[in-house]
């Protein structure tokens, strides 16, 4: 038998709030696959959009000073759920190969750190520290006869400088690693469009017209649901739903999945833990076909 | 500083600080084809990246646009000259704030503004403190999205209280960020002053 893999975990601010059935069919899915989360002690935010629309070198500090405490843990890898915490850590990571920042940063986090801790997303946590034959195996309710579109949105892939994403255009990660739960996978035209982000408490009509444009055409590719990767994408596609089909008889609602919450059903985890009742949009519809069948 | 001097060095500036050449822009108009925002404003990102180039920062820092940019990085990826589109809007904003250039009529402005705050307060960002400030701020919003709020908040999606991480290490961090900003700002200040 192999060690148990372990990997040090940053929920962040939303996993905490809006996004709580991330953080928790997270960490069931991780648990039934035998992958150990060790959250960092008094982890603080990443920054977000605010630190970089306001100040660079902390924008850079806050994620380093997480990856430090990483190192201190005695730990290789860090998992960041959010795809917004992923994107901002990895450009703290990009960003530290200058060596300005490096000594601005170190001045910052009052140490230095050295830049060599792995950070996942929640789709590579799946695909390299799982595997897709391991997930494959583990699946015990395939989702045999449900057809998801996967959604990346903006920060998984992009930019591929920071991300170091295969193919920041047309990404395949999520496709394969639904499939392998047996899925049927649509092939669609807005995997990787923005759905309006942090836009959300401010400009909502914006939010709205994207997020309609994305469903959409997932619709029109024969999806009945998306799976999702991100905090953002998941809460402005799932809240939406109500007020764009008010204002348009002929759109149809989709169930919005995290990807974790589609891991966990799929390899046993019990339904209670993976925070359905969460959303706006119901997916018991899906989730009572996949335990029937 | 005078607006003279700001616009003689803007592209040195953007660069310096994006690690990219506004100036190389041939005005393909790829990042603002691939913009899921550019239709919602009055300008779009390559009017934006000409303005820099012109050193126009009146026109970039007050344009509706920068402060719309959802930071989606479409640009950025698909520019062909390499040019940090996302980036400039980052950095527009902040030359923004530092002139005290931000329009009046720019939400997403307040929120960045509100969320620094909040972070920078509680350590991690504290949502339901956020929303209220911003509706205090901005009455005319103050109605919005209630009965959502409402159901996200029994659905357990809002949290009543801010959940703490190291705070004062937060505090650290965010007054010397700013200290090594302000002395690096000053800087520049001096060399444009001697040019």
């Amino acid at each position: 038998m192999t060690a148990k893999k372990k990997l040090a975990y940053y929920p962040g601010c939303s996993l905490h709030s809006t996004a709580k059935e991330l953080d928790e069919s997270f960490r069931a899915s991780a648990a039934a696959l035998d992958l150990e989360l060790a959250e960092i002690p008094d982890w603080v935010c990443c920054g977000n959009t605010a630190a970089h629309a306001t100040n660079r070198v902390l924008a850079a500090a806050l994620p380093a000073n997480e990856l430090a405490k990483v190192v201190d843990m005695g730990l290789d890898a860090v998992a960041v759920p959010c795809a917004a915490c992923f994107s901002r850590f990895k450009t703290s990571v990009h960003e530290l190969e200058q060596e300005q920042m490096r000594a601005d940063v170190a001045r910052v986090i009052g140490r230095v750190y050295n830049g060599d801790v792995g950070v996942r997303n929640l789709v590579d946590v799946y695909y390299d520290e799982i595997g897709l034959d391991q997930l494959k195996a583990r699946t015990v309710r395939p989702l045999t006869g449900v057809t998801a579109v996967a959604y990346y949105g903006c920060l998984l892939t992009r930019p591929p400088e920071v991300t170091l994403a295969e193919d920041p255009e047309y990404p395949t990660r999520m496709d394969d690693l639904l499939r392998a739960m047996g899925a049927t996978v649509a092939d669609w035209s807005y995997k990787t469009d923005c759905c309006g982000a942090s836009l959300a408490l401010c400009e909502q009509s914006i939010v709205a017209g994207l997020t309609k444009q994305i469903l959409t055409n997932a619709a029109d590719s024969g999806a009945e649901a998306v799976v999702c990767a991100c905090p953002l994408c998941q809460a402005n596609l799932d809240t939406r739903q109500d007020e764009i089909a008010a204002a348009d008889p002929s759109f149809r609602k989709l169930p919005v999945f995290y990807l974790s919450q589609v891991v966990g059903l799929a390899v046993g985890v019990p339904t209670a833990q993976l925070g359905f009742r969460r959303h706006m949009v119901p997916v018991d519809g899906i989730v009572n076909r996949v335990l029937r069948s | 500083m005078t607006a003279s001097a700001i616009s003689s060095t803007l592209v040195e500036i953007v660069q310096a600080e994006t690690g990219t050449n506004p100036a190389k822009c041939y005005q393909c108009k790829r990042c603002t084809a691939g913009c899921p925002v550019a239709g919602y404003a009055d300008l779009h990102p390559a009017q934006i990246i000409r303005a820099v180039q012109l050193g126009d920062l009146e026109t970039a820092a007050k344009s509706k646009f920068i402060w719309l940019c959802t930071g989606c990085e479409t640009c950025t990826t698909r520019c062909p000259q390499g040019i940090d589109v996302a980036g400039v809007m980052d950095e527009l904003r902040m030359i923004a704030r530092r002139e005290g250039l931000v329009p009046k009529d720019a939400p997403f402005a307040d929120i960045l503004q509100l969320n620094y705050e909040s972070m920078a307060r509680w350590g991690r960002l504290y949502e339901i403190e956020l929303i209220a400030r911003y509706k205090l701020k901005r009455p005319s919003a103050a109605t919005d999205d209630l009965l959502l709020g409402a159901k996200m908040f029994l659905k357990g999606k809002l949290a009543l209280t801010p959940t703490l991480g190291d705070r004062a290490q937060m505090k650290r961090m965010v007054r010397e960020a700013e200290k090594v900003t302000a002395e690096r700002e000053k800087g520049a200040r001096l060399k444009a002053g001697e040019s």
